[in-house]
């Protein structure tokens, strides 16, 4: 038996803590005093499945009275996690949370693990692997987008348009079965040419999907963005305004933030990670010489850089100290600190961040705050410059899911060319068939042994 | 029945004591009584009629897509049927010759009585075997297990193990029109008792359909208005033996052609006039039919936009007229069978030396048997082929071999042998009937084979000769023979894909033509041969210091290289699947202690009790996710064990 408060830390109107284990209905029963009940029942035991009561959680030592409480029972296997089940729902105190699991732990209860509801819906064969691995990523989404992106998958969309394109692959099989298979009978509408034009089209559904991936993978790693400028160029001071948190230490002595600093925020419901990078200096102290060649490795490593430049950075210093790479990361060059005043060199430098790749041109302050918009801004436009954009608002986040549909495409490719070099459409179908098996994978229908393996590295089931 | 019970009985005797008895000397009891005899066992083989021994009741011919690949597997683990096709074949064709090697099917008609004949003397000639005219009424047991059979006569035949291979003979009743007849097929005696036997045995039986056209007179017909279809030169033979020993088809001048026809509007207005006296919709038959043969009334009502259909005319054999009509089975009355032929081109004035019927017979539910054809409910009773729920001589056989093997395996006090899904289509075959069973009579098909590309007719030997070795049908002459050949075979590779070649003008004139691009250095022939329409012949030209090897190696060596990257993936795929099929489920789990299995995948688990996670997969009912709840199950077993 194990028990977590299944609604967010913090305060809130009521909370709700789920228990799961078969008899735990039972177990709880001596702690809850029933002031009203459905269908006029007496105590928790008695209720069936789906049927709640009203009542007071009671401390059995000190007979003190913890909370009223609505707890509502479901009886194994109808339940989420397949076994017996209760959600108690109570008051969403800090103080009334911690006594209840307090209670709850002391009667024998065991805290949940991480993912421990879902891990035992799975063995309990309530959920599917995949449906499983989507709850775990909706649980461990941070930002609106992410979160949205989980639960379509988690409703099985992915599964849908994948579908589609098996569909497309099985017509393309069956086409295939009536060339081979009754050679005698020629008067068949089965033909290469519509095989071929089937597999494209399975392999063009696929192609948008994984297209998506794109903005998808930026849904699940973040869109890691560097900050990156000279010492005292105001990276901190950006960062603390775009994620709201003193996380940097902002002083006005160069060299501050000698070690990159991470944070974690939604902009836009994009989930962000911002690197707030030691300034980039020609130095000899040997500790911040490590910290630039980090910042310039962050720089290159990154999805996007902000590239600060002071009032008083000339070209020329710009050039010598920041060495911008032409590269595919998404530069923004800020003018900053544009509340001192404006960079008398600000023509000369846009025009050389013009021939790096610069993307956009962003004025900002940032003590003031002033013009915090275009640079969030700047982080939606790259977002959304990323892949083909979502495909009716499906995206794949999943690197596993990615990995298998990049494969059936392969395949796919694979089997048109058996076909055009002549190999003949039964070469084609064994491909199409390897296709179908990697999709099978992300859709549940393909048995593979290295499940267990997924499962058990996932869950470490068994300890 | 239990054999203490015979003491009760009168006019009994006992017979003689057998290893292994076999009841009906179809395809698949020739084939298992033979195994059996050749693996050393003293074995019976009983018949109905001596003189239908491996009869040939419906088409006059042997192979086919997907069958042709059974008869060369049969032959590769010692079998005989491919040996008996070989002799007895009056026309020859590879099928399937325009698309990939990988679905070539070889196919041949049969002289049907000299295939009998021939069949019969090879059996006659095998020793440890009994050849035996007789009726089986009665299924021996003793303490659950098989102990042997009675005849209708009384004889007791004492027995270790049972091969029940009787076709399409339990129970049988043949249908034209309204005219119904308890018979066997081709006005053959049906078989009776054993059905009931089986019943009181708890084993579960199933009730089939099938049917055959007319025969009709090749000089009452016209082959001018008919197209026709000649047989093929260079077939390679079935047999892997007569192939390594030299063995020619004859030439098409000696062979005898095939004709084909188109049905006419006329022939589809007969049917539809006298579709009310069609037993098929009347209601009068029952049995399920098979979707893929269908009979042709059954063609026209359900593709009703077809206008008319392709029917192949077919020599019954040199010494005979009659004409086999493939593609024209039916159960109409006779009279409208008659209009039926007439309304064919080159058949208004054809006479009917046979005329077409259905057969409806018992047969046992295959779900109940193990991939050892061995009955899961009475241990020591095997049964193979149409008994089984399959159609087709090749079929039958193909089970007929493993079901003979594994009987004297039995007898023998050894493990079974057990073809696999990348084994053989022997293997998708039995794994096939026996785990997801089947609502009709079960053809085989390449499209049922996961592994096409590998398992070609070409490389049967080479897939399955070393386990015919093993188990000891397999010749140490042969064995040795077929040892030679795969070592050409890999020479022969080696040398393509180490000998480079220049880019000359002579390879550029070659590859030309076929819409190749010469290369600009030095090239492999191994590569060269994976180019579109580069072919091991075509090379010649520029490979002529290339060792003199019989086409039965170099058709392997070209095949292997040119299909090699496909082939690669296909045997990722067979890894992938041995990795399933070899995660065995132990025999005593109790499903009721797995959790999280639905309820019908743990009913069905529960019955079937499937070997490895890999045959549940396929157990219809059982779901990924029920496996993926195995697998767990196994894991988190293997788990509590290894503490």
């Amino acid at each position: 038996m194990f028990a977590a408060c299944s609604t967010p830390a913090g305060i809130s109107g009521i909370a709700v803590i789920r228990v799961s284990g078969n008899g735990c209905i039972e177990h709880l029963d001596p702690y809850v005093k029933t002031v009203r009940a459905a269908g006029g029942k007496k105590t928790l035991s008695e209720l069936s499945g789906y049927e709640s009561l009203y009542g007071l959680i009671t401390d059995p030592v000190s007979n003190e009275v913890i909370d009223d409480v609505m707890v509502t029972v479901f009886r194994a296997p109808h339940s989420y996690t397949g076994e017996d089940m209760a959600e108690i729902s109570c008051h969403g105190s800090l103080a009334v949370k911690q006594e209840l699991l307090r209670l709850l732990f002391s009667t024998g209860i065991e805290p949940a693990l991480p993912g421990q509801f879902s891990r035992t819906a799975f063995i309990n064969g309530k959920m599917t692997l995949d449906g499983a691995e989507a709850v775990m990523d909706v649980i461990n989404a941070d930002s609106a987008k992410a979160l949205e992106a989980g639960r379509r998958i988690m409703s099985g969309a992915l599964a849908q348009r994948i579908g589609i394109a098996e569909a497309d692959l099985y017509e393309a099989m069956a086409l295939i079965e009536m060339i081979v298979e009754f050679p005698e009978h020629d008067d068949t509408e089965a033909n290469e040419e519509r095989v071929i034009s089937l597999a494209d089209k399975a392999g063009e559904e696929l192609k948008k999907l994984s297209d998506s991936y794109g903005m998808g993978r930026l849904l699940s790693e973040r869109v890691r963005i560097a900050l990156v400028g000279i010492p005292n160029s105001g990276k901190s001071t950006l960062a603390n305004a775009l994620s709201g948190q003193e996380k940097s230490i902002v002083t006005d002595i160069p060299g501050t933030t000698r070690d990159a600093v991470e944070s974690n925020i939604a902009v836009r419901g994009i989930p962000v990670t911002l690197i707030d990078t030691a300034g980039i200096t020609s130095t000899d102290d040997v500790v911040e010489k490590i910290g630039v060649e980090r910042s310039k490795e962050i720089f290159s490593t990154a999805d996007m850089a902000f590239i600060l430049i002071p009032p008083d950075m000339t070209l020329e210093e710009t050039k010598e100290r920041i060495d911008m790479p032409d590269s595919g990361v998404y530069k923004v060059l800020i003018f900053s600190k544009s509340d001192i005043g404006a960079n008398p060199d600000e023509d000369r430098i846009t025009e050389y961040g013009e021939s790096v790749g610069i993307r956009k041109i962003i004025h900002v302050s940032g003590k003031e705050f002033s013009n915090i918009e275009d640079m969030e801004d700047a982080i939606e436009e790259f977002y959304n410059s990323c892949g083909s954009g979502s495909s009716e608002g499906l995206l794949i986040t999943n690197g596993r899911h990615m990995a298998l549909i990049s494969k059936a495409i392969e395949y796919i490719d694979m089997a048109k060319k058996a076909v055009q070099d002549g190999m003949g459409v039964e070469t084609a179908s064994s491909v199409l068939r390897a296709a179908l098996d990697e999709l099978g994978q992300i859709t549940g229908k393909t048995v593979s042994s290295d499940l267990a393996d997924t499962i058990f590295g996932r869950f470490c089931i068994g300890k | 029945m239990d054999i203490s019970k015979i003491s009760d009985m009168e006019h009994i005797y006992e017979a003689g004591t057998f290893d292994v008895a076999v009841i009906g000397a179809g395809h698949a009891g020739c084939e298992a009584a033979h195994a059996a005899a050749a693996l050393g066992l003293k074995t019976i083989l009983f018949t109905l009629h001596l003189d239908a021994v491996a009869n040939l009741p419906c088409n006059p011919s042997v192979g086919g897509t997907a069958k042709g690949q059974l008869v060369r597997e049969i032959d590769a683990l010692g079998g005989i049927m491919g040996k008996v096709a070989d002799r007895c074949a009056i026309q020859m064709r590879m099928l399937n010759r325009s698309k990939g090697p990988a679905v070539f099917s070889p196919r041949a008609q049969m002289d049907r009585s000299d295939y009998s004949v021939v069949m019969k003397e090879l059996l006659e000639d095998t020793p440890n075997l009994t050849l035996r005219q007789a009726h089986i009424t009665e299924i021996l047991t003793e303490n659950g297990s098989a102990a042997g059979v009675m005849t209708e006569a009384g004889g007791i035949y004492r027995a270790k193990a049972i091969v029940l291979s009787s076709g399409t003979y339990m129970e049988a009743r043949t249908i034209r029109g309204e005219v119904i007849v308890e018979s066997g097929p081709d006005g053959l005696p049906r078989s009776e008792g054993l059905s009931s036997c089986l019943k009181e045995e708890g084993i579960p039986l199933l009730r089939f359909k099938t049917g055959t056209p007319v025969r009709v007179n090749a000089g009452s017909v016209n082959f001018d208005e008919m197209d026709i279809q000649e047989g093929e030169d260079d077939i390679p033979p079935f047999s892997f033996a007569e192939e390594m020993n030299g063995y020619r088809v004859m030439p098409v001048s000696e062979q005898i052609p095939c004709h084909s026809v188109w049905t006419t509007e006329e022939t589809r207005q007969v049917i539809k006039d006298n579709m009310d006296r069609s037993p098929l919709y009347s209601g009068v038959i029952t049995g399920t039919g098979p979707r893929y043969c269908p009979s042709i009334e059954d063609k026209f009502m359900r593709f009703a936009d077809k206008s008319r259909h392709l029917i192949f005319i077919e020599p019954m054999g040199r010494r005979t007229k009659e004409l086999y009509l493939q593609g024209f089975s039916t159960s109409l009355p006779e009279e409208v069978q008659e209009k039926m032929v007439k309304s064919l081109p080159g058949m208004r004035n054809a006479v009917i030396q046979r005329s077409a019927y259905a057969i409806e017979y018992d047969l046992i539910d295959p779900t109940s048997l193990k991939a050892s054809l061995e009955s899961r409910i009475l241990k020591g009773l095997f049964s193979a082929g149409q008994v089984n729920g399959s159609s087709g001589y090749e079929e039958a056989a193909g089970q007929g071999i493993i079901a003979g093997i594994n009987a004297a395996m039995k007898v023998l006090g050894k493990d079974p042998l057990i073809i696999d899904r990348a084994d053989g289509y022997i293997g998708v075959l039995i794994d096939d009937l026996v785990t997801k069973g089947t609502n009709e009579p079960y053809r085989m098909m390449t499209s049922r084979a996961e592994y096409r590309l590998f398992l070609r007719q070409d490389n049967a030997d080479r897939r399955l000769t070393p386990a015919g070795y093993k188990i000891g049908l397999i010749s140490e002459e042969r064995y040795s023979q077929f040892k030679e050949k795969v070592r050409l075979i890999e020479e022969e590779t080696a040398r393509l894909m180490s000998t480079y070649v220049a880019p000359t003008t002579e390879l550029a004139a070659y590859l030309e033509p076929l819409g190749q691009t010469p290369p600009k250095s030095g090239v492999s022939l191994a590569e060269l041969i994976k180019r579109p329409g580069v072919t091991y012949e075509g090379l010649k030209i520029i490979d002529k210091d290339r060792p003199d090897l019989p086409d039965y190696v170099t058709r392997s060596v070209e095949v292997d290289l040119k299909y090699e990257g496909y082939l690669a993936l296909e045997m990722a795929k067979i890894e992938k699947f041995r990795q399933l099929e070899t995660k065995a489920l132990p025999e005593d789990i109790d499903y009721d202690d797995v959790k999280g299995l639905r309820i019908e995948a743990r009913q069905k688990l529960a019955k079937m009790r499937p070997e490895s996670i890999g045959r549940a997969s396929r157990i219809s009912g059982v779901s990924p996710a029920d496996c993926e709840v195995l697998l767990v199950y196994l894991e988190a077993l293997r788990r509590k064990n290894d503490e």
